[in-house]
């Protein structure tokens, strides 16, 4: 896998990084989730994708190093037309042919047919992203998700046997009712698919969800920060026991399957997002479209740009930003890496910071790197925020 | 002004068509309604115009349902005699934190209307000012008022007033100031009873019973002048500072600022003299005039002592100087108000401030955050020990920081109150247990016509002040009453709580307490500081100690977890600004040592419930 240190200017004043295409469309709303997504309407389906195919002919020019195909539910569309909708990124933004290309998939049988993983293998889609979520099943049931653990070990296979070997499991622990011989037990579930990768993530509590009027009723049926840092524990022990990689707070890999293109955004590399409510960043500027369905659709139709919100970062906040990125990975910052980029020192910048936040156990200062410690990354937020401006 | 009734007796004149007279009453018994229906009435000034111009229209005042001060005001009255009066109305602080300037402006009247709620009867309050008008030798004129009231019980009331004021309970005027009942009955007792004011002519003295400060005009005194005559273009003297002005203006308040040529005996007025800070008149001063001067000030000025203090710090990210200035400000207008600066370990520069009470603290302090947008730390409140050392040296201690190790100090004084609490007698138990766990000893009981009790104790100030009212009010549903005064200095077996976190002392916790309440106070101290503190990146130990000992022991255990997921697929903005204002949280908060602390943490002290 190549490393990507430094994406911002290659050939021709061309800028390189990924490619983030947002396919909001699932085929059930799950009650946690907060992205921009809704329940499959064909007609609104057509729609979005003749927008989307309008906003890649007219996106700005990227020499794609990665893409990514997020939702939503990317497979809730037909495999032909996630075959096209590469193969037009994949045109329009230069795509190399063996570069890391992922889908986001629901391990739903009837998604995750052979049909599906061919399409995609021979699409060139080379790696899988599997939204498992938890293996037990009254924690599936909890989380709304109508898929079931022997559905997941059936969709492995199906990508295997298409050539498509690069797959990665999503799980979320802090799931209410969860226990840690629970959380136990999915985990050992996920590790027996063998996957490349997996990502535990903390259930978050998102504002306007069912969870969030859910958690107002009746905030005693979620777990509290203590016994959420036991279950994140129990996650790091057991993946890095079995030979993962914890390279950034909520992903684990083994050697060499880290994601390319998430690693990007951690590396405050450029990236152009594609879709309602899709972030990018290019030439020091972040933009986020709108997440109106409605709004997004009918600025394409009248080939308007894509209405939104951005801001271009400057000084301290952009610093800022790079280094909260760059503390979640296990790599930390590189002093050097960061001087030359940013012309900043970061020993003497946040000198002060860095004095407290090592006295606290939460960072690892030495004159090459620093980087959270184990214990850092539980308390991530409080360690970051000493560097937000 | 001077009166055409003026009448001549030999030395002495008597206004005989005016009279002075004051409202006094306990909270929430009707003494605003009162005075608006008396305006009304006299047609002073319609409704609308006088919430505008006349009441001390400050939201802070309005929100807190007391009217610190209203400006005097002159009503005219054509009485049942068919003579028309001048009838001045002073009105006095309904709280019990300014009962120095209750007494200056109730010295300035020879009557008071002594208002009374006819549902609730008499209340600590009642007493107090009742005992305050006495010690003017006020005529007092009962009224009974709220009489529209369902639960109105005139009778009763009027059996109280005999027992307790030793006032005919017939003398008492039925009233209802909402229902507009028994108002002209009001103000022609006022002519009838309250007797004109008599003065000398052979020199001039008047009575400054208050002052504000106006940003043009320099200082206005608030002056009812006794003897003589007080005339614009005079030059007049503070007997009390000494110092020598020319009266620029005077006037009456008609009800806004009316020049006139002088005043005469009984009126009462402002008088403008280039006077450029409070600080250089004070209330309860005599004018007199500086090439006449009189033989003897009026009796009864005492300054203004504060009785509580607390230092004020700036908040992370507001500078000492900004609060200086805010303060500076604040004192022009607040002669009560004490600043000096003063430093502290834990909490930088800031200034050692002494206020009349907790309500004039709390409105201090209201006033810096609102009308300055300055952010504060406040630390807990104290009272001024008294402390002897054994080579027979005494110095007055405000701050509890300050205090010298126990080994070095022969002796201890506080300053110790006389409260009054009227109470059903239902909830005197649970008065007794708390005010004998905050060291009071009950020095009398009585019982009212109703079965109610009036409990008089004798007590430490600082044990009032700290919560002791909240504390009464959620014992007694909010029925008992409590009123106040400052008795003078006791010995007390008293100690220096100190707090630690992090093993560091932290010198703004600190506070003076009792030696037999030192362990259940630091016990209760660390609970409530580990409920106040929020977890950090490392557990925070938290201790109580006296003398080097610790007494309690708590620990805020560190945050376990606090990390953001996800991605939130590239929306890194996001991610950032739920940083940002996790980050502007911890901001409010000071730091000392590596500890982050809420401002509340340093009012711990007040939050510590009955104990």
């Amino acid at each position: 896998m190549r490393r990507i240190t430094d994406l911002s200017g290659e050939a021709a004043g061309v800028a390189a990084g990924g490619v983030y295409v947002h396919l909001p469309f699932c085929p059930y709303v799950c009650p946690y989730c907060d992205f921009a997504k809704w329940p499959l309407q064909r007609s609104r389906a057509q729609r979005y994708l003749r927008a989307l195919e309008a906003e890649i002919a007219a996106a700005p020019p990227l020499q794609a190093r990665t893409l990514f195909l997020g939702g939503g539910t990317p497979n809730t569309y037909a495999p032909a037309t996630i075959a096209a909708l590469v193969a037009q990124a994949r045109e329009r933004f230069g795509l190399p042919a063996a570069a890391e290309a992922t889908v986001e998939m629901n391990p739903d049988p009837g998604l995750c047919t052979p049909e599906v993983f061919a399409a995609y293998a021979h699409a060139g889609i080379t790696r899988v992203s599997l939204g498992v979520q938890s293996l037990v099943p009254e924690e599936l049931a909890v989380l709304g998700r109508r898929h079931c653990a022997g559905d997941v070990t059936v969709a492995v296979e199906r990508a295997r046997r298409a050539g498509i070997g690069n797959i990665s499991v999503d799980l979320i622990f802090a799931v209410p009712g969860q226990t840690v011989a629970s959380w136990r037990r999915t985990l050992e579930a996920a590790l027996a698919l063998e996957p490349a990768h997996v990502s535990t993530y903390g259930l978050t509590i998102e504002e306007n969800t069912p969870y969030a009027a859910w958690q107002a009723r009746r905030p005693g049926d979620f777990i509290g920060s203590d016994a959420e840092a036991e279950l994140y524990a129990l996650g790091i022990d057991m993946l890095e026991a079995a030979g993962f990689e914890h390279y950034e707070i909520s992903n684990f890999a083994r050697p060499g399957a880290r994601c390319a293109h998430n690693e990007n955004y951690w590396r405050n590399g450029n990236y152009l997002g594609l879709g309602v409510g899709a972030a990018s960043y290019l030439a020091g500027c972040r933009a986020v479209h709108t997440r109106d369905f409605e709004t997004y659709c009918t600025a394409l139709e009248r080939s308007a740009a894509v209405p939104g919100d951005g801001e271009r970062l400057e000084g301290a906040a952009q610093l800022g930003e790079a280094a909260m990125l760059a503390l979640r990975t296990s790599e930390g910052v590189d002093v050097a890496a960061f001087k030359q980029r940013y012309g900043v020192n970061v020993l003497h910048r946040y000198a002060a910071v860095l004095t407290d936040l090592r006295a606290a156990g939460t960072l690892d200062v030495t004159p090459s790197h620093v980087r959270l410690t184990r214990r850092g990354r539980f308390i991530a937020n409080d360690v970051c925020q000493a560097f937000v401006a | 002004m001077t009166s055409a009734h003026t009448v001549r007796t030999g030395l002495t004149r008597v206004a005989s068509n005016i009279r002075n007279f004051c409202i006094i009453a306990h909270i929430d018994h009707g003494k605003t309604t009162l005075s608006d229906r008396l305006l009304e009435v006299t047609r002073t000034v319609a409704q609308r115009e006088m919430e505008a111009q006349l009441l001390d229209a400050m939201d802070l005042e309005r929100e807190r349902g007391i009217t610190i001060k209203m400006h005097p005001v002159t009503l005219d009255y054509v009485a049942r005699d068919g003579e028309r009066y001048e009838l001045n109305f002073i009105d006095t602080p309904g709280h019990v934190d300014f009962s120095s300037e209750v007494s200056r402006s109730l010295a300035a009247c020879e009557g008071a209307l002594l208002v009374i709620d006819a549902a609730q009867g008499i209340e600590a309050q009642t007493l107090a000012n009742y005992h305050l008008a006495l010690e003017q030798n006020l005529t007092i004129i009962p009224v009974i008022n709220k009489i529209d009231l369902p639960a109105a019980d005139p009778e009763r009331v009027k059996k109280e007033i005999e027992e307790l004021l030793v006032i005919e309970g017939g003398d008492a005027i039925l009233a209802s100031a909402k229902e507009g009942i028994g108002i002209a009955d009001i103000l022609e007792a006022i002519v009838e009873r309250v007797p004109p004011p008599r003065g000398s002519d052979d020199y001039v003295r008047g009575l400054v019973f208050d002052a504000q400060f106006d940003p043009y005009r320099g200082v206005v005194s608030y002056v009812r002048v006794m003897d003589g005559t007080l005339a614009a273009g005079t030059r007049f003297m503070s007997m009390n500072q000494r110092k020598v002005y020319e009266a620029t203006e005077v006037g009456v308040f008609k009800p806004l600022m009316r020049k006139t040529r002088a005043l005469d005996v009984g009126n009462v007025g402002y008088v403008i003299a280039n006077i450029k800070s409070l600080g250089d008149i004070d209330v309860g001063d005599t004018l007199t005039e500086a090439a006449r001067p009189a033989p003897e000030p009026l009796p009864g000025y005492k300054p203004i002592v504060p009785m509580v203090y607390c230092g004020l710090y700036p908040n992370e990210g507001v500078e000492v100087s900004e609060l200086r200035e805010a303060l500076e400000k604040l004192a022009l207008n607040d002669s009560a108000l004490h600043y000096e600066p003063e430093s502290s370990i834990a909490l930088g520069f800031g200034f050692r401030c002494g206020f009349l009470g907790m309500l004039h603290m709390e409105i201090v302090q209201e006033r810096l955050e609102r009308n300055y947008d300055l952010d504060l730390i406040a630390t807990s409140p104290s009272v001024v020990f008294h402390v002897s050392y054994s080579d027979g040296r005494t110095e007055s201690i405000d701050n509890p920081a300050k205090l010298p190790p126990r080994d070095k100090i022969a002796l201890m004084e506080e300053p110790y109150v006389r409260s009054t609490v009227i109470t059903p007698p239902e909830y005197v138990g649970a008065i007794m247990e708390l005010t004998q766990n905050r060291r009071g000893a009950l020095a009398n009981m009585e019982y009212l016509a109703d079965g109610r009790v009036i409990l008089t104790y004798e007590m430490p100030l600082i044990e009032v002040i700290i919560d002791y009212f909240d504390a009464l009010k959620s014992r007694t549903k909010g029925y008992a009453s409590l009123d106040y005064e400052v008795i003078g200095y006791r010995e007390g077996d008293l100690v220096k709580l100190e707090i630690l976190l992090n093993g560091e002392p932290v010198d703004a916790l600190s506070s003076i307490v009792a030696r037999e309440k030192a362990a259940s106070r630091g016990r209760a101290l660390t609970e409530k500081l580990k409920e106040l503190i929020p977890r950090q990146m490392f557990d925070v130990p938290i201790q109580a100690a006296i003398g080097g000992k610790i007494i309690a022991r708590e620990t805020v255990s560190a945050m376990r977890k606090n990390v953001l997921a996800k991605c939130y697929g590239g929306d890194i903005t996001r991610k950032r600004k739920l940083l940002e204002k996790q980050k502007v949280g911890k901001e409010r908060m000071k730091r000392v040592g590596r500890v982050d602390l809420p401002q509340e943490a340093f009012m711990a002290v007040l939050r510590l419930g009955d104990t």
